[in-house]
């Protein structure tokens, strides 16, 4: 074995962005990953979970709902108030259409994903079609005031859900009308505080369910505008609900940073009569759990901690192996570290700019495991601001250590390094 | 007379209720296991009404008959099953099952049999779970052969093992794994939990409980968590939500009736109730005194009750409040201090809940009251050493109470020597002087010096500690103006003897001398100059404990050695009188007679000697009084002198023995034989006069009055009497509840008919007789047969001829009064 000194790098000051929203494509396949800084990542369930695309974030364009639709299209909506089709291929915004409505909190395609429905700040439901090459506004529907914080189609694509704060509505897509309007009011205490409806989702027997700002998990009868059942699972809010596509499952995220299942279950043997049945607990986050779904196989749960975590369902696996193993996605899948071998200089790429490092040395030499004197503290040569709102896809710096290169979605620059005694310099070429 | 048959050991206290779950009847009873027994207890005034005996070892479970609820079934360590009328208290039947059964249970479904857990025949330690089918044949002893298994590998514990919804499926759990036993599908469902150590601590499955209504099965776990399992029905797909609260082992769990909460209880002797399944509604019913053992709740889902391991009763609302507690003998710990008698009350006063001191009368086998001696709050957690009561001392009008505490410190014991004051006023002791540390080391015992006819201000107390001194604590007037009492104690002397350690100490009776043994010497001392007046010595061995004779034997004292050894010293001529080869544990004078009582131990059993220490050979002798080791005795003075008409038992005349074993069951002996001693009281009677004054009691006895008075106007005071004689009849109508009578036509008759004036008796009893079936009509001659028999066993003195009478009285209302109850039961089995 040769010998290795080995570097703590303890001067790559990270702060990865955290999980902001989850979707699943409709056939399985895929999963869309929206991040806090608008990073947008696709992850492909069949291989692995590996991290296919990444399209780098933009400084105006926030990702606040992610859904795919008329087959493998995604699009992205957020504060911004666009909405916006990525380009999979070119991994880039390919065309995005103001939303008309403020910033845009929530988005869903309906079941055959030919319609998409935002809830805006001003407290507008609208529908856009989606036609080959971008997106349509088709109409709006019943507005009220307060914004609308989530939105959930029923599967038959007859009616929306929409939560904001306090109440939930059900709007009628055919006529645009306001069908039910349920408050969700806490009145358990003297002091009705504001209720936050996180999420919601709208289930084919008629049950909507939803999330809110005191840790309930409701199911109600839209219909009669009754509660069916509540269930308290925290003292926080629950921020995130994802139901499964056969709707005898849900899970939940709460601000606590733990998940649970509700699992449809009948009450006894044979019987038709089922009830909602709080499972199993998951403490995988340390920070809010922002985005959950339910994929056919397993939970998968984002948070604000930037972690990535999928839990298979044990009863859904049909042996114990590889594919049943608890997977969590804590570290960066991109190379955002760049080695300048001969100059022993480091390129950390960050979102918005660069910085250039020169590592530490020693003369000495010790065995196995020991911590050796440095001779020379490591340094901070350069920081490299990007230009433009667009965040930085990748970046580079050459053996020698005098050429540095990074791109953007769009432009590509290459700086060259100068070093003069002390003092470095930076010219653009 | 009856003739005298031999002294019976008979167990009186503070057998162990944790034998099985207990059972609340339909009617406001609870019944419980208790070491052989079962007892039944009123929910109303927590007395106890009926002792049913008959099981020949340990009781392990009892269960309402599914069919007649009226009817007990009981399974007990002897294997044998028994039916009983838990109202009157008989035994119907006995079904022989054969080998040890471990728990009971009865199912609505299952016609004819019943579930018992039994030891797998060839196996150590692998036990079954096995149907019974109960015959249906005539007769009262059956044999029940015809077992069928249910489910294998079994825990032998009661509580891990569940019926569930309608007797669908039944689940067990032992160790880290669940089965379930679809009984229609004849499908077994095998479940584990992770058998990883976790950083909480293990999850051994400890209990089980299933849901009424629902497919849900409640676990509890070694490390507190409560696991609720649904969908078990699959084997792949079931799923399970786990509750905790608990930060130690889960000894119980119950569901309400209706399913809709859950309640679970622990070493933190805390109840908790979860509602609907969830973590986060859940209520405490904190501070009930002992780790729980066993939880059950009533059918009607007014009360539940948890047994705790220290063999008390509580029985909580179902809002959660504390009810009651029926407490007897509370088994603490340990028992360090003696069996000591309360010479005010006659109670037996020892060790009871950790700090405290109790007082247990022994007549209503009650505690009188407990008395907090440490005060301070109690911590359930292993390992922790707390302060504890080791010596208690009462003077001998019960106006002065001693009592050592210390705690188990290896380097330095912390000791308290506290001395209470019977307050007149509040009728409790009060805290009169505290003693840090009286004694370099361990208080080894301590004693007044108890003179009747003295007053207090002689009193003296003498404690013996391991320091090698004894200290002499007097009386002394407080001078501090600002004092609340007037008196405290301080010590007065202190005396050893070469430096050894001073393990007894005791008065003699006219309490002018006091014997303390150092080790292996006995040293008497004068106590009024503290002279050392003599010393004896019986080498080898140290003396391990020593009395002064009595009355007309005041002149001996007498000393039990290590080396087993029994010696009696004649103090005027200061010599050995006689001593004996006997290995004493216990040594007990009888402070109303000369006779003294030991008890040894030998070949792993208990042998009980009565002697008197003038004469070498002992009056009684019982060999194997019992297979425990006997640790403390006590004579406690009878109300009355008891007629005994053997010679032999005369020692018994004034007062009554009682032993405490290593398992802390009280025995005591009695002369009497068992069908005496199991009096079919008519307590029942006595329990619906002490019944809570409600409204409607209220009113009727404003009626009743009113009629009374009516009576007395016109002078009829016979016809009262014959009114008043008739009432158990009316009483009982209107005490039964309304859904269990007959229509009100057919009660009609029977109620005027006992309102009316009858001009004879017998009158009265044709009534009865049409209402009654001829089938009764047999048992009505037995009753009679019994009343006769019971004539002629009258005995001539006057007293007893009195008691005689009143008896009878009664009797016959009794007899009333199970007519009625006949006939109430015999419509209720109609349908």
């Amino acid at each position: 074995m040769g010998e290795f000194e080995v570097h703590r790098v303890r001067f790559f000051g990270l702060v990865p962005a955290g999980v902001r929203c989850l979707a699943c494509s409709p056939r399985g396949g895929r999963l869309a990953l929206g991040r806090t800084d608008g990073a947008v990542e696709i992850y492909n369930f069949a291989a692995n979970y590996f991290q296919e695309k990444v399209i780098p974030g933009h400084e105006a364009r926030s990702v606040e709902a992610l859904c795919w639709a008329a087959g493998e299209r995604l699009f992205g909506a957020g504060l911004g108030g666009a909405i916006t089709e990525y380009d999979l291929a070119g991994l880039r915004a390919a065309h995005s259409v103001d939303g008309g409505g403020g910033p845009i909190w929530s988005m869903a395609a309906n079941g055959s994903g030919t319609q998409l429905a935002i809830g805006c700040e001003d407290g507008s439901v609208k529908l856009f079609q989606v036609v080959p090459g971008g997106i349509q506004f088709e109409r709006n529907l019943d507005r009220r005031k307060g914004r609308i914080l989530c939105l959930s189609w029923h599967p038959s694509d007859t009616h929306i859900a929409a939560g904001s704060i306090g109440a939930l509505r059900v709007l009628d897509v055919c006529s645009g009308q306001t069908v039910q309007r349920i408050m969700v009011n806490y009145h358990m205490r003297k002091v009705t505080r504001e209720c936050v409806v996180w999420s919601i989702a709208f289930l084919a027997s008629g049950t909507v369910v939803t999330t809110d700002s005191f840790g309930r998990v409701q199911f109600w009868d839209w219909q009669r505008g009754t509660l069916r059942e509540s269930h308290t699972v925290s003292t926080s809010a629950v921020l995130s609900l994802a139901v499964s596509e056969k709707e005898d499952s849900i899970v939940v995220g709460t601000s606590a940073g733990a998940t649970y299942q509700f699992q449809l279950l009948p009450v006894k043997m044979g019987s038709l009569e089922k009830r909602w049945v709080r499972t199993k607990p998951f403490q995988h986050h340390t920070h809010d759990v922002r985005a959950v779904a339910h994929s056919s196989t397993a939970l998968i749960s984002g948070g604000l901690d930037a972690q990535l975590v999928i839990r298979p369902l044990m009863e859904k696996m049909q042996k114990k192996g590889y594919e049943a193993a608890l997977r969590k996605f804590t570290f960066p899948h991109r190379r955002l570290v760049s080695c300048a071998r001969k100059a022993r200089l480091l390129l950390f790429q960050f979102s918005q700019h660069l910085e250039l490092w020169r590592l530490g040395s020693t003369n000495e030499t010790g065995k196995d495991g020991e911590v050796l004197p440095l001779r020379r503290v490591p340094e901070h040569l350069v920081q490299l601001k990007s230009k433009g709102p667009e965040h930085i896809y990748c970046s580079c710096v050459s053996p020698c250590g005098t050429w540095v290169t990074y791109s953007t979605a769009s432009r590509f620059h290459l700086y060259r390094v100068r070093y003069q005694g002390d003092s470095v310099g930076v010219t653009k070429v | 007379m009856v003739a005298p048959g031999p002294l019976r050991v008979v167990r009186c206290g503070g057998s162990t209720l944790c034998g099985a779950k207990a059972v609340f009847s339909a009617d406001s009873y609870l019944l419980c296991a208790s070491g052989d027994f079962v007892k039944m207890y009123s929910l109303a005034t927590e007395e106890t009404l009926r002792l049913m005996g008959g099981h020949a070892d340990l009781v392990t479970g009892i269960q309402l008959n599914p069919h007649n609820h009226m009817q007990l079934y009981s399974s007990s360590l002897d294997g044998s099953i028994k039916l009983w009328d838990f109202m009157d208290g008989i035994p119907i039947k006995t079904f022989t099952v054969g080998p040890k059964l471990l728990a009971l249970y009865a199912l609505a479904s299952s016609e004819d049999s019943v579930f018992v857990v039994i030891p797998k025949s060839g196996e150590r330690d692998t036990f079954q779970l096995v149907a019974v089918k109960l015959t249906k044949a005539a007769g009262q002893d059956l044999e029940a052969r015809e077992l069928s298994v249910i489910l294998d590998g079994v825990d032998a514990s009661p509580k891990r093992i569940a019926f569930g919804r309608e007797g669908e499926y039944v689940a067990s759990v032992k160790e880290v794994h669940l089965q379930v036993y679809f009984f229609k599908q004849k499908q077994l469902n095998r479940f584990s939990v992770s058998t990883a150590k976790t950083k909480s601590g293990n999850n051994r499955f400890t209990c089980i409980a299933c849901h009424p209504m629902e497919d849900c099965i409640a676990t509890g776990h070694a490390d507190g968590k409560i696991r609720l399992w649904r969908n078990f029905c699959h084997k792949k797909e079931y799923t399970f939500s786990t509750l905790h609260w608990h930060h130690d082992t889960v000894m119980d769990l119950a569901f309400s009736m209706e399913g809709t909460s859950l309640l679970s209880g622990g070493v933190e002797s805390v109840l908790v109730l979860w509602r609907n399944e969830s973590d986060r509604q859940k209520d405490f019913l904190p501070r009930l005194g002992s780790p729980i053992e066993y939880i059950s709740v009533s059918s009607d889902g007014t009360l539940c009750c948890t047994l705790h391991t220290d063999n008390r009763i509580t029985i909580i609302n179902s809002n959660l409040r504390f009810s009651k507690s029926i407490q007897g003998l509370i088994k603490s710990k340990d028992v360090k201090t003696d069996l000591v008698v309360d010479p005010r009350t006659k109670a037996l006063v020892l060790n009871g809940e950790p700090g405290h001191l109790q007082f247990y009368c022994l007549q209503s086998d009650q505690q009188l009251f407990s008395l907090d001696i440490v005060q301070r709050q109690y911590i359930h957690q292993a390992g922790l050493n707390q302060a504890d009561l080791v010596k208690v001392a009462f003077s001998a009008e019960g106006n002065w109470l001693a009592t050592v505490e210390e705690r188990e410190e290896v380097t330095d014991p912390e000791l308290q020597l506290k001395l209470w004051f019977y307050d007149e006023e509040t009728q409790s002791f009060k805290l009169n002087t505290r003693i840090n540390m009286p004694h370099e080391d361990h208080i080894t015992d301590m004693c007044f010096r108890d003179m009747d006819e003295l007053e207090d201000e002689s009193l003296i107390l003498v404690t013996a500690g391991r320091d090698r001194v004894f200290k002499v604590w007097v009386m002394v007037e407080d001078t501090d103006p600002e004092a609340q009492q007037s008196v405290s104690w301080s010590c007065d002397f202190v005396g050893s003897y070469h430096n050894y350690q001073a393990t007894n100490c005791c008065f003699s009776e006219d309490g002018s001398l006091l014997a303390v043994s150092f080790e292996e010497a006995v040293t008497v001392w004068d106590s009024v100059t503290w002279d050392l007046k003599c010393t004896f010595c019986h080498p080898p061995g140290k003396i391990r404990s020593i009395c002064f004779g009595r009355l007309m034997c005041a002149k001996y004292l007498i000393g039990a050695t290590d080396h087993g050894f029994l010696c009696c010293w004649n103090l005027l001529s200061c010599a050995l009188e006689w001593s004996a080869h006997l290995n004493v544990l216990v040594l007990q004078p009888d402070p109303l007679s000369e006779h003294i009582a030991a008890v040894s131990w030998l070949s792993k059993e208990s042998s009980l000697f009565v002697f008197k220490p003038n004469e070498p050979r002992p009056i009684y002798i019982q060999r194997n009084l019992c297979k425990e080791k006997i640790k403390l005795a006590a004579f406690i003075p009878r109300d009355e002198p008891e007629m005994i008409g053997s010679e032999k038992y005369l020692w018994l005349r004034r007062s009554q023995l009682f032993f405490l074993t290593d398992t802390q069951e009280l025995m005591t002996l009695s002369t009497k034989s068992l069908e005496e001693r199991l009096t079919p009281s008519s307590k029942q009677l006595a329990v619906e006069e002490s019944l809570p004054v409600t409204p409607f009691s209220l009113l009727l006895g404003r009626h009743r009055r009113q009629q009374s008075q009516e009576d007395i106007d016109l002078g009829k005071l016979v016809v009262r009497n014959k009114h008043e004689q008739d009432s158990p009849a009316v009483k009982e109508l209107l005490h039964t509840p309304a859904h269990v009578l007959p229509s009100a036509s057919f009660l009609c008759p029977i109620f005027i008919n006992s309102l009316l004036i009858s001009k004879e008796k017998k009158s009265d009893e044709e009534v009865a007789d049409e209402v009654e079936m001829q089938s009764e009509k047999t048992e009505d001659d037995s009753d009679e047969e019994r009343d006769v028999t019971e004539m002629e066993q009258e005995d001539t003195s006057p007293m007893e001829l009195l008691g005689e009478i009143t008896c009878k009285l009664s009797k016959s209302q009794e007899k009333e009064l199970r007519k009625i109850r006949k006939m109430d039961y015999s419509w209720i089995s109609a349908f």
